[in-house]
């Protein structure tokens, strides 16, 4: 699947410009990272990704067809987990699954809710009314369904919200796994998640896309930008972006991000978050 | 996309539901508000609820179905639909298929559900009512009564509550907007049957004949409002949110394929045709217009010396084709214009005078129920005019309602005057007689009813009928046709022979209830004691049983008696009669102290109705017939106990506290306490009335000379100021102690 999009603009219809002139090419196979800050436009980019929304300028194609013409083909293969979703308490998980299924029109739809059931871990409550699954269990349903019918096209709003590490961590290889016949879109705020499985990055900001690239490139961008410091007095902060503060025996040990880094800041090895971190900040200063 | 299956997991998922369930089980249980405290269908004759045994064990329980189960689908619709938006399952439905795909798919759920319940409550139903109808009981009639009074009503409640709520995507709102309407059907629409969709006029259900104009009115409302809301949820359909956009924004959007919008429009305009086209009333103008059906002055040159039809009803369509024949004299030498009157139902496709086609207008303009036909005659001085006519006959407009008078089916006909053929309406008969004739060809078990002297024999056997011939005279004729029985009653005492016609299915019912001996009784005790009925026939007389509510009507040799009359629960009602042959007497003194014809019919309200009269009568025919005890202990004391009870009533004795009831409680209270008055109050004063004059034969001496009053046609009937001016007494005379 290729999706083609170009000079995307999104206002609302209260005046809000949530996306401007985005343009963008995602290509399957790849586990895309979306990173921004709340309200940067990422999820405004994943409803106009799913038909959801219509653009107020520019263009989605998918494999080179406008998306308002191919609505019901790109619904029958796509698999989405929404940030927040409702599910139907009065169904088992089984049987919520098999709504689903009917809804994106698979036909012998058995083995892929089964399917869906083992890759989320879900097997011991197949049989459970959903009104009885704590939080993580009914995140994992969301994520189930979006795995039916194994589609082309998965878009995951925050996905590991609400689960523990361990499944935050199965469900990353799974993903990543996934990606790897397909195209996944993963937007979060957890810069781990993107760390591991991602092998691209889109960083939004203010609702333009900032950074385009792997983790790794994001990660040298920042190279020189981020340092440590045991901090002895709080004006050592000016101008600076202090991205952990930790209270040791010595004193505070700040790690920071900065354009130019003072000299009593010691540089050291950014990470993907010091990176999209100096990213954002250095987008805020300017 | 595979939609049943989708459809079928939709309705699955629904019937999970608690709230479902719960709604549900308060629409199988809703046919019991039909029989406590919502009973639309009750007899307007009498102050108490009367009505067909259908009309009290089915169809009061069908309406009432029908509303409640409306009225909790309505809920449970918006209900629903608001639930997948309030409770986020949008974000995930809406990703995988568009929001007028699920639209589709949750409507179709609503409406199979509807389905599902009104089956179930079908079901649940049918053993008692088939228990409690007993005789009159018949599935197809169960069917089509549940179907159309009840069913009818929830598709619509489902698609008004889904409108109103894909306009506004708000509950309370959705609940609000079909609240509104539902208040308008039970309020200000509820006499206006084609307005009413919720809650159907319906007059009367027959028992013992059929209901198909009523049910076919009721359909056609139905047919008229789905179209209607129908037409209303595909324009709503086309505003349901999409792409982030408001209910404009997205109209834009979803109308852009045209057949979405012209479907809905499409709809609308059906509704309308629907609305205008009715078959059922005629357009007669509201005022009373005599003139319109008989001149001032007939033409002098133009004279009529005999007619013919020959009518052939269809009982499948409920249409009525026929030929009529007039033979004319023309005078004049010239071309003539005559008139006729025709029901507005009814087209003439042909006129032809001595074979060939003569000009004709069909008048535009309906009056009382009829409407102009003008002919032009050549200048032949013998003409034998041809008129083929025909369609479905309709009823007068007035109130608005179908009654279902012009009922045309295989179990029930009504050919009346213009309905079985045209009328002259300007041309006056040659002699002094109208010599008729008229053939009717009808369903083989059918036997027809000269509503007359006239008598139907039959003409020919056409394997699928028979054709009648019906030798009358007049310019117009009544017919009715059914699956009568015919009763031969010897009433020697009142020198005349009773032929008493009623409904196969009452057979049993009659037997049990001694039919023959309380009209042989009746008719011989009325006739000496209060005067002989001013239309007995020469030597004979008809008594016919007619369908649904009116009866009492009469003509030279014929009466119509009610078929209320003769239910198994009236004629166990214990106000008229301590045994049902008494309730059978009870009834039959009406055709002397009768509603309508001796009683003001718009006066219920008062004390003085024909109830009175008519049950001191039956008492003393039951203390001529059983001795003065029983008729002591069956009615004088059961007349006192009512009384006294009455005037220890709570509302009677503080009727300030009726004034604050609800209107509905109000006015069974006050119809239950007016019973009391009319059915006990009333025959106790006469009683009274009859001691203070002198006794049973001075009283006897006055009832005959009222009944035999000359009448004041303005105002003919008998006011209680009359009765106590002929028993020389004073109202403050008759208080009971």
């Amino acid at each position: 699947m290729n999706i083609q999009i170009s000079h995307l603009t999104m206002t609302y219809p209260t005046g809000k410009t949530a996306l401007r002139d985005v343009g963008l090419e995602l290509k399957s196979p790849a586990l895309i990272g979306l990173l921004g800050p709340n309200g940067a436009g990422k999820s405004t980019l994943m409803k106009l990704l799913t038909a959801s929304l219509l653009p107020t300028a520019g263009t989605i194609a998918v494999d080179g067809q406008p998306l308002d013409k191919q609505e019901r083909r790109l619904k029958a293969s796509l698999g989405y987990l929404p940030q927040s979703f409702g599910l139907y308490d009065e169904l088992t998980v089984w049987q919520f699954l098999d709504y689903m299924a009917a809804l994106k029109g698979i036909r012998d739809s058995k083995p892929t809710i089964e399917a869906a059931i083992c890759a989320t871990n879900l097997e011991e409550k197949r049989k459970s009314p959903i009104r009885a699954l704590s939080g993580g269990q009914r995140q994992r349903v969301g994520i189930a369904q979006a795995l039916l019918g194994d589609p082309e096209l998965l878009i995951l709003d925050e996905p590991t919200v609400g689960l523990d590490p361990e499944e935050r961590i199965a469900f990353r290889n799974l993903f990543s796994r996934m990606a790897q016949e397909r195209l996944v879109l993963l937007s979060t705020h957890i810069i781990e998640d993107v760390q591991s499985v991602c092998n691209q990055l889109i960083v939004i900001h203010q609702g333009s896309v900032r950074f385009i690239g792997t983790p790794s490139q994001l990660i040298a961008m920042a190279e020189g930008h981020v340092g440590v410091f045991d901090e002895t007095d709080q004006a050592q902060e000016a101008g600076l972006h202090i991205t952990s503060r930790v209270n040791t025996a010595r004193g505070v040990a700040c790690r920071a991000v900065a354009e130019a880094l003072p000299a009593f800041v010691t540089r050291t090895e950014p990470t993907l978050e010091d990176a999209y971190l100096y990213l954002i900040s250095k987008e805020g200063a300017q | 996309m595979s939609a049943p299956r989708r459809f079928r997991l939709e309705l699955g998922r629904l019937l999970r539901g608690r709230v479902t369930w719960a709604v549900i089980l308060l629409t199988v249980l809703s046919p019991l508000a039909g029989l406590t405290v919502y009973r639309p269908i009750a007899s307007s004759s009498a102050g108490q609820y009367v009505t067909s045994m259908q009309g009290m064990y089915l169809a009061n329980p069908a309406l009432a179905g029908g509303l409640i189960g409306a009225v909790a689908f309505a809920v449970l619709t918006a209900w629903d639909l608001d639930r997948v938006k309030r409770g986020g399952m949008e974000a995930l439905t809406d990703a995988v298929v568009t929001p007028l795909s699920a639209a589709w798919t949750r409507l179709g759920a609503l409406l199979s559900l509807s389905a599902l319940t009104q089956a179930v409550t079908m079901l649940a139903w049918l053993p008692w009512t088939a228990y409690a109808l007993g005789a009159v009981f018949d599935l197809g009639s169960y069917c089509l009564i549940y179907m159309v009074f009840m069913y009818g009503a929830l598709p619509l409640a489902v698609l008004l509550s889904a409108a109103a709520y894909q306009f506004t995507r708000r509950l309370d709102l959705a609940l609000l907007m079909s609240a509104a309407f539902a208040a308008l059907s039970l309020t200000l629409w509820s006499m206006k049957w084609q307005l009413c969709w919720l809650n159907p006029v319906v007059l009367d259900i027959s028992d013992d004949f059929s209901n198909h104009r009523v049910l076919a009115s009721a359909a056609w409302l139905r047919l008229t409002w789905l179209a209607a809301l129908a037409g209303l949820w595909g324009l709503s359909y086309l505003c349901l949110r999409r792409y982030g956009k408001g209910p404009l924004g997205s109209f834009r959007q979803n109308a852009r394929r045209v057949y979405r919008p012209a479907l809905a429009t499409a709809l609308l305009v059906c509704a309308g045709f629907l609305y205008t086209g009715q078959p059922f009333l005629d357009h007669s103008e509201p005022e009373f217009d005599y003139n319109f059906l008989m001149p001032d002055e007939f033409l002098d040159t133009v004279t009529c010396s005999s007619r013919y039809a020959d009518v052939r009803p269809n009982p499948a369509t409920g249409r009525v084709y026929g030929t009529a024949v007039y033979q004319l004299i023309n005078t004049s030498g010239t071309q003539q214009d005559i008139q006729f009157r025709l029901n507005p139902g009814y087209a003439v496709t042909s006129v032809r005078a001595n074979g060939a086609d003569v000009p004709y207008v069909l008048g535009t303009r309906e009056a009382m129920n009829q409407r102009g036909l003008a002919v032009t005659l050549p200048a032949d001085e013998e003409i034998e005019l041809a008129i083929d006519y025909g369609g479905y006959p309709q009823e007068w407009n007035t109130g608005g309602m179908v009654m279902g008078d012009r009922e045309i089916s295989d179990a029930y006909m009504a050919l009346e005057n213009e309905v079985l053929a045209p009328i002259l309406y300007d041309v006056p008969q040659t002699g002094d007689t109208l010599p008729a004739v008229i053939d009717l060809t009808l369903p083989g078990q059918m036997t027809p009813v000269p509503f007359g002297p006239a008598e139907a024999e039959p003409l020919r056997d056409n394997g699928d009928g028979t054709t009648w011939r019906v030798q009358d005279e007049g310019g117009s004729s009544i017919i009715f046709a059914g699956d009568y029985v015919r009763e031969d009653i010897l009433a020697e005492n009142a020198g005349l022979t009773v032929q008493f016609y009623y409904s196969q299915k009452h057979q049993l019912i009659m037997e049990a209830a001694d039919a023959a001996g309380s009209v042989r009784r009746a008719i011989e005790y009325c006739t000496q004691h209060i005067g002989p009925l001013s239309f007995y026939g020469d030597g004979v007389f008809k008594l016919i049983e007619n369908r649904g509510g009116g009866g009492g009507y009469a003509a030279n040799g014929a009466s119509l008696a009610n078929e209320l009359d003769f239910t198994a629960q009236n004629l166990g009602d214990s106000s008229k009669g301590g045994a049902p042959e008494e309730v059978m007497l009870h009834e039959l003194i009406h055709q002397w102290w009768g509603l309508g014809n001796m009683f003001d019919p718009y006066d219920e309200d008062g004390a003085w109705s024909a109830e009175g009269l008519t049950c001191y009568t039956t008492y003393r025919m039951v203390k001529e017939f059983y001795g003065e005890e029983t008729a002591r202990r069956e009615y004088v004391e059961r007349w006192r106990e009512d009384v006294d009870n009455y005037y220890k009533d709570f509302y009677v004795r503080h009727p300030e506290y009726l004034a604050a009831l609800p209107e509905q409680y109000q006015a069974d209270i006050a119809n239950s306490l007016r019973s009391v008055r009319q059915y006990s109050e009333m025959p106790l004063k006469i009683l009274k009335a009859e001691e203070l004059v002198g006794g049973e034969e001075a009283m006897d001496e006055i009832l005959s000379g009222l009944f035999n009053r000359e009448l004041d046609w303005m105002y003919p009937y008998l006011t209680y100021q009359e009765f106590l001016d002929a028993c020389g007494l004073t109202e403050e005379a008759l208080t009971l102690d």
